[in-house]
């Protein structure tokens, strides 16, 4: 069984990344050459499994014992997420190729990159907890050198990613140690057969996991890198990383905690429903909210990733078919159309030299199939009808509604701020007055268009044809876990009154462009009227300075108390060194001085200690 | 005759009579170093290899604790006359100084097999009359200097035991140890109290417990090397601690005594660091952390247990050892580098790199640093007071210790470690007289504590079995 | 009664003066005068015994720190010698607050044991003590040889003259 296919596509691409490290920069078309061949066939491979994905395909090897066995388990969802990955793998390696292609570490990137893609077939295809760890874990690795090899500081950036994803996996180490405890078994595969209650260390181990699989997604509160990396990292990263792999790996991993280990679906009504959809819907308003405000292309992306984990763990929360299956589906859409979105921000960036809103404009002419891309991917987010990302959110809708009209308020609430920041993003870039130094910008290069349009058309074709992805991909999921469940897909969507609340919401988001747009004349401003109002101005000030960062407060705290430790151990180092050196000399210097060699000063003392024991013994006697 | 000639005879008879023969006009007197030498190592041996124990001239007898002393007297006489043939140039200074020893031994000898207060006094000032001359031997200002103080001490503490042993006559009409306890368990206040008081105190002075302690540090300074190496390892240890733990050892005392050791020892322990902490001279320093030391006996005497009292005597015997050994050290230094200042000198130890080295070894066991010698004996003394209810003291004793590594690390930085010093470029390691005594010791030192498991078991705990 | 407290403080006196005494030589004079009074104290106590020890360890003690100190001390000259007799009364009045105190002390203090029932009247003091050197207490005679054996030694180390090479 070593020679399996599941092994392969683990073993291959991460081969391709040694061979990339090994072959350096000299040669450069090589690199190119090897790592497009390498996602290609790592595309090929993960989409000939999930033909096989039906069967039950396993590999086990004994490895370190007391249960820790090195099990890689095909499934239908492992094959999904295995297939999703290794397309968007093929996709964005073409576009790599042509944009990191200056890049003075081009090989390293391309390693990382496939590192990247064989760790997530790992996390996909691992069984055993432990092994899903390991694989989860190295993907920090990766995630730490993309960022690292980025702008001059980046490794800033990439530390604070390392430390907070770091911490929220040593959470989810705990809950799967809980787990493994509770159950006896690391294997997903028992269980799921045995599932898990939710009560006591079960409810503990529910919450640690969750965290770990939504912050691997990206949710909040442990966030805060994802829109520093959109700065400093490369782009390509972010439109891998953070808006595809990470959001299939996290969800694919929170949906499996959720349906398959503890089964929130058979009883709807507990606690941890509702902390997921609180997490939502927390996630979606919060992050969006900054999304609103932000004057960098890359920047304002990276908060929308952050804001649209918000539907997926909402959706997954409600416990109810059509929640369930508009999360996963929005999960797959927003890895379509976030990836478009990064991608038209990069082409921006290559062609123009700059992602700051305040420089660009009027980029329509100069870059039509780039803006074409952009807008269908940002209608997409938008929830815009006939896009895929309406479909997956009116699904989404649909389950918050079904569990407490609030929850719903605040996805439409969401939904509107998303609408209203692409309108702002969208104006700002391709609309508004063509900056003089903008003039000779050209369209990207047919390396980087293909992808872009590839995406793009998906978006379109998973819109009214969502049947075709519902039915192949996600409803098998459901079926897998034993969740009762409706079709839902087709072009019309089956409540009608949702939609007539989606365009209301867009509607208002149109009307509050034009009115932020009147009042300041240009495209970037059309927020500034939410940005500086009374109350929310505060808060916005605060967020930007990073009062509600945890890395960064944690750092704060721990700087405090890393100067506060110096001066304790300066005071101790006081204490001995100074104090009671110093004390201790002088005691000395005074027993030294009262020594003056005067024989009757000797024995007066000698007569004075004589006296005085010979007065206490007659006084005790 | 073969009865008079028995052990304890022996013990106090050959060396008067090596003294004789050696003066006699027979043209003996190069005898003196060898009958020296050779009496010291046969008192060792018939200490470790005790033969059946016999009761000598007029009740003189040898028990555990008197065996440790005895011991310790053969083997600090042994390093002390080797050390004066290596170090003492004039050959009858020599001659005197082994004479001297050898009668300071008679009197060390028969003061630990003595069984009578008066006897007991006697045989100190017989030890105390040779130190003062030991003191002296050079005739110069600061020999005389502190061969007076001395005296003068001496005879303050002489008054007060002889008035003791005065009262105590008076209150008990006896003078041997096992009378006078007896009758003081039958009724002990008033005058044998004060008897007690005032042969404690006497004793004090002897030992040099602080307050009691001024005429040590100039006394052990001014004598010549090795008559320092005498005074410091044995002299004071026998005629002041060994006769305060006889007399407890034996009821004289009853137990109001014990606070009053206590605090003696705890204050010698940490006014003896604190002011050798201060010390620029070698041997200075060393007398001072003899009071110190001589502090950590007195404590543990103070427990007035079993277990106290085999930690005063193995401390004792630990500090004849290591104590000796520093001040053989500190005469190896003083004879090659010609000056104890401590500032004056530096980075010896690659010249002298045995004498450094046994530096080392003699300073970590005085501080007590597991596993050499002076480790198990602070151990015993720490444990004893903590079991007896006195954890402040325990915790003294500990801190002390930290202060006994200062001051000694000071004195192995200045003296051995560190650069070289101008001037002392043709300084050489010393000679075999004194490298024989230093080797020696050093290896008692390290074997002691190595050893411990068995040495604890048929050495240490015997010590009390009286 | 009152012969021995007055011995008795006289003695302390004596020891007090020779803690105080400026110069070795009255010093030790004053340390002699001490002795020699506890010995008489002791031997009024009827302690015959100890008294003769006393006093013939401390003679010999004495003898040896008369003559060390005699050889070392210089004459004065006559500017200390005046300087010393004005300043001689600033010098002693601790000695009197200190007899003061210790009269006080041995007065309230100390209640003496009635003496003079441990020897019969009759009992020859002198054949008595002949018997207790003699025959009871040989070791000490021992030990007083030594010591004097050592007292010699000191007495040739210390005065001997300077070889002249």
């Amino acid at each position: 069984m070593i020679s399996s296919p599941l092994l392969y596509c683990i073993v291959y691409p991460a081969l391709c990344g040694v061979l990339l490290l090994v072959v350096g920069n000299r040669i450069k078309w090589l690199r190119e050459f090897l790592l497009v061949l390498a996602s290609g066939i790592n595309g090929y491979m993960a989409w000939a499994l999930f033909q096989k994905s039906g069967e039950s395909v396993a590999v086990a090897l004994p490895w370190a014992g007391f249960g820790l066995d090195f099990t890689l388990r095909l499934q239908h969802f492992g094959g999904f997420i295995l297939l999703a990955g290794a397309g968007f793998g093929v996709l964005i390696s073409l576009y790599s190729a042509v944009f990191m292609r200056e890049h003075r570490h081009a090989n390293q990137f391309y390693a990382y990159f496939l590192f990247s893609l064989a760790q997530t077939n790992g996390v996909a295809l691992a069984d055993n907890l432990v092994m899903l760890l390991f694989f989860w874990e190295s993907l920090l690795v990766t995630l730490f050198g993309m960022i690292a090899i980025g702008r001059e500081d980046a490794w800033k950036t990439a530390v604070k990613a390392l430390v907070l994803v770091g911490i929220s996996d040593v959470c989810m180490m705990v809950g799967m140690a809980l787990v493994g405890s509770l159950r006896g078994t690391l294997s997903l595969n028992v269980l799921t057969q045995q599932g898990v209650a939710l009560d006591g260390l079960g409810g503990l181990a529910f919450i640690l996991l969750v965290l770990g699989a939504v912050s691997k997604a990206g949710a909040i509160p442990f966030h805060t890198w994802i829109p520093d990396a959109a700065e400093d990292a490369p782009l390509p990263f972010m439109a891998l990383v953070p808006a595809a792999l990470e959001k299939l790996l996290g969800i694919y991993f929170l949906a499996r905690i959720c349906l398959d280990i503890f089964k929130l679906p058979s009883a709807p009504d507990n606690w941890a429903c509702h902390f997921l959809m609180i997490l939502g819907a927390v996630t979606i308003l919060i992050a969006v909210m900054m999304a609103l405000i932000q004057k960098d292309y890359k920047r304002l992306l990276a908060y929308h990733a952050i804001s649209q984990v918000g539907y997926m763990i909402l959706g997954i929360g409600t416990a109810v078919y059509a929640g369930i299956i508009g999360g996963i589906f929005h999960m797959l859409n927003h890895a379509l159309y976030k990836s478009c979105l990064f991608l038209s921000g990069g082409s921006v960036e290559r062609q123009a030299g700059t992602t700051d809103l305040k420089k660009l404009g009027g980029l329509k002419a100069q870059m039509p199939l780039t803006f074409i891309c952009f807008a269908v991917a940002a209608a997409s987010i938008s929830g815009v009808p006939p896009f895929n990302g309406f479909y997956s959110k009116e699904l989404v809708y649909d389950g918050a509604l079904s569990r407490h009209v609030l929850y719903y308020v605040a996805a439409v609430l969401g939904s509107f701020l998303t609408a209203a920041s692409f309108l702002k993003l969208g104006h700002a870039v391709y609309f508004g007055k063509l900056a003089e130094e903008n003039k000779k910008v050209k369209e990207a290069p047919a390396a980087m268009l293909i992808p872009m349009i590839v995406i793009a058309g998906l978006c379109v074709l998973f819109g009214p044809w969502n049947e075709l992805p519902l039915k192949t991909f996600i409803y098998p999921i459901l079926e897998k876990a034993g969740v009762e469940y409706h079709t839902c897909h087709g072009p019309i969507p089956h409540q009608m009154m949702l939609v007539a609340g989606t365009l209301i919401a867009l509607v208002l988001a149109a009307l509050n462009h034009r009115y932020g747009v009147k009042r300041t004349g240009v495209g970037v401003g059309a927020s500034e009227h939410i940005h500086h109002a009374p109350v929310l101005g505060w808060f916005y000030d605060k967020a930007e300075k990073r009062w509600f960062d945890p890395y960064e407060v944690g750092m704060k705290v721990l700087r405090g108390g890393s100067y506060a430790l110096f001066y304790l151990d300066r005071f101790i180092c006081w204490l001995s060194d100074g104090l009671a050196a110093g004390l201790t000399y002088l005691a000395s210097a005074i027993i030294r001085w009262s020594h003056n060699g005067s024989c009757s000063r000797y024995v007066l003392w000698a007569l004075a200690g004589a006296a005085i024991l010979i007065w206490y013994v007659m006084k005790s006697a | 005759m073969k009865e008079a000639m028995n052990l304890p005879n022996q013990l106090i008879l050959l060396p008067l009579l090596a003294v004789v023969v050696v003066n006699l006009p027979l043209g003996l007197r190069w005898a003196a170093m060898l009958g020296g030498v050779f009496f010291s190592i046969y008192q060792m041996w018939t200490m470790v290899f005790l033969p059946p124990l016999e009761t000598g001239f007029f009740d003189l007898q040898i028990d555990g604790l008197s065996r440790v002393l005895l011991l310790s007297i053969g083997l600090v006489a042994f390093v002390s006359i080797l050390a004066a043939r290596g170090t003492i140039r004039d050959k009858r200074e020599r001659f005197y100084f082994y004479n001297l020893v050898l009668l300071a031994m008679v009197g060390m000898n028969g003061l630990v097999m003595v069984r009578d207060l008066f006897s007991l006094y006697v045989f100190i000032e017989i030890t105390s009359v040779a130190s003062f001359i030991l003191i002296a031997l050079r005739r110069e200002l600061d020999g005389l200097e502190g061969a007076f103080k001395y005296l003068i001490m001496s005879a303050v503490a002489t008054a007060m035991m002889l008035s003791a042993v005065a009262l105590l006559l008076l209150a008990t009409g006896e003078t041997s140890f096992a009378k006078v306890a007896e009758q003081m368990r039958l009724g002990g206040s008033g005058l044998p109290v004060l008897a007690a008081g005032l042969f404690v105190a006497g004793l004090l002075i002897k030992a040099g417990s602080v307050p009691f302690h001024g005429w040590l540090p100039d006394a052990y300074m001014a004598a010549p090397n090795a008559a320092s190496i005498l005074l410091g390892g044995i002299v004071t240890k026998t005629t002041g601690v060994y006769a305060l733990i006889r007399l407890m050892q034996d009821g004289m005392f009853g137990t109001g005594m014990s606070p009053v050791l206590l605090l003696a020892g705890a204050v010698s322990i940490v006014a003896g660091a604190l002011a050798a902490l201060g010390q620029r001279d070698f041997k200075r320093m060393l007398a001072y952390s003899s009071i110190s030391q001589v502090g950590y006996i007195v404590l543990s005497l103070g427990t007035g247990t079993a277990l106290g009292v085999v930690g005063a005597v193995f401390h004792l015997f630990n500090h004849a050892v290591f104590k000796s050994l520093l001040f053989v050290n500190a005469t190896a230094v003083e004879d090659r580098a010609g000056t104890r200042d401590m500032n004056q000198l530096g980075g010896l130890a690659a010249r002298m790199p045995v004498t450094g080295f046994a530096s080392v070894v003699a300073l970590l066991s005085t501080a007590g640093v597991p596993p050499l010698a002076g480790f198990w004996s602070k151990l015993v003394i720490i444990v004893a007071l903590y079991k007896s209810g006195h954890p402040v003291y325990a915790a003294v004793a500990v801190l002390a210790s930290l202060l006994t590594l200062a001051y000694f690390l000071s004195m192995q930085r200045r003296v051995f470690f560190g650069k070289l010093r101008e001037g002392l470029e043709g300084v050489k390691e010393a000679g075999w007289y004194v490298l024989v005594p230093t080797l020696a010791l050093t290896l008692i030192t390290m074997g002691v504590g190595v050893l411990i498991p068995w040495m604890f078991g048929s050495f240490v705990l015997p010590m009390e079995k009286f | 009664m009152t012969i021995n407290l007055i011995i008795m403080l006289f003695m302390v006196a004596a020891a007090l003066w020779a803690v105080l005494a400026r110069t070795l030589l009255k010093g030790s004079i004053a340390l002699a005068i001490a002795s020699a009074a506890l010995a008489l104290l002791i031997f009024r106590m009827n302690g015959p015994l100890a008294a003769v020890f006393e006093l013939s360890v401390c003679a010999g003690l004495i003898t040896v720190i008369f003559i060390s100190t005699i050889s070392l001390v210089q004459p004065f000259t006559p500017q200390e010698v005046a300087a010393r007799y004005a300043a001689r009364f600033k010098r002693f009045w601790p000695l009197l607050v200190l007899l003061a105190v210790v009269t006080v002390i041995c007065l309230k203090c100390w209640t003496f044991p009635a003496c003079g029932q441990a020897l019969p009247e009759s009992a020859d003091v002198m054949a008595l003590t002949r018997d207790l050197l003699w025959k009871a207490r040989q070791m000490d005679l021992f030990g007083q040889v030594v010591m004097l054996l050592a007292g010699v030694f000191g007495v040739v180390i210390l005065f001997k003259e300077e070889n002249p090479s």
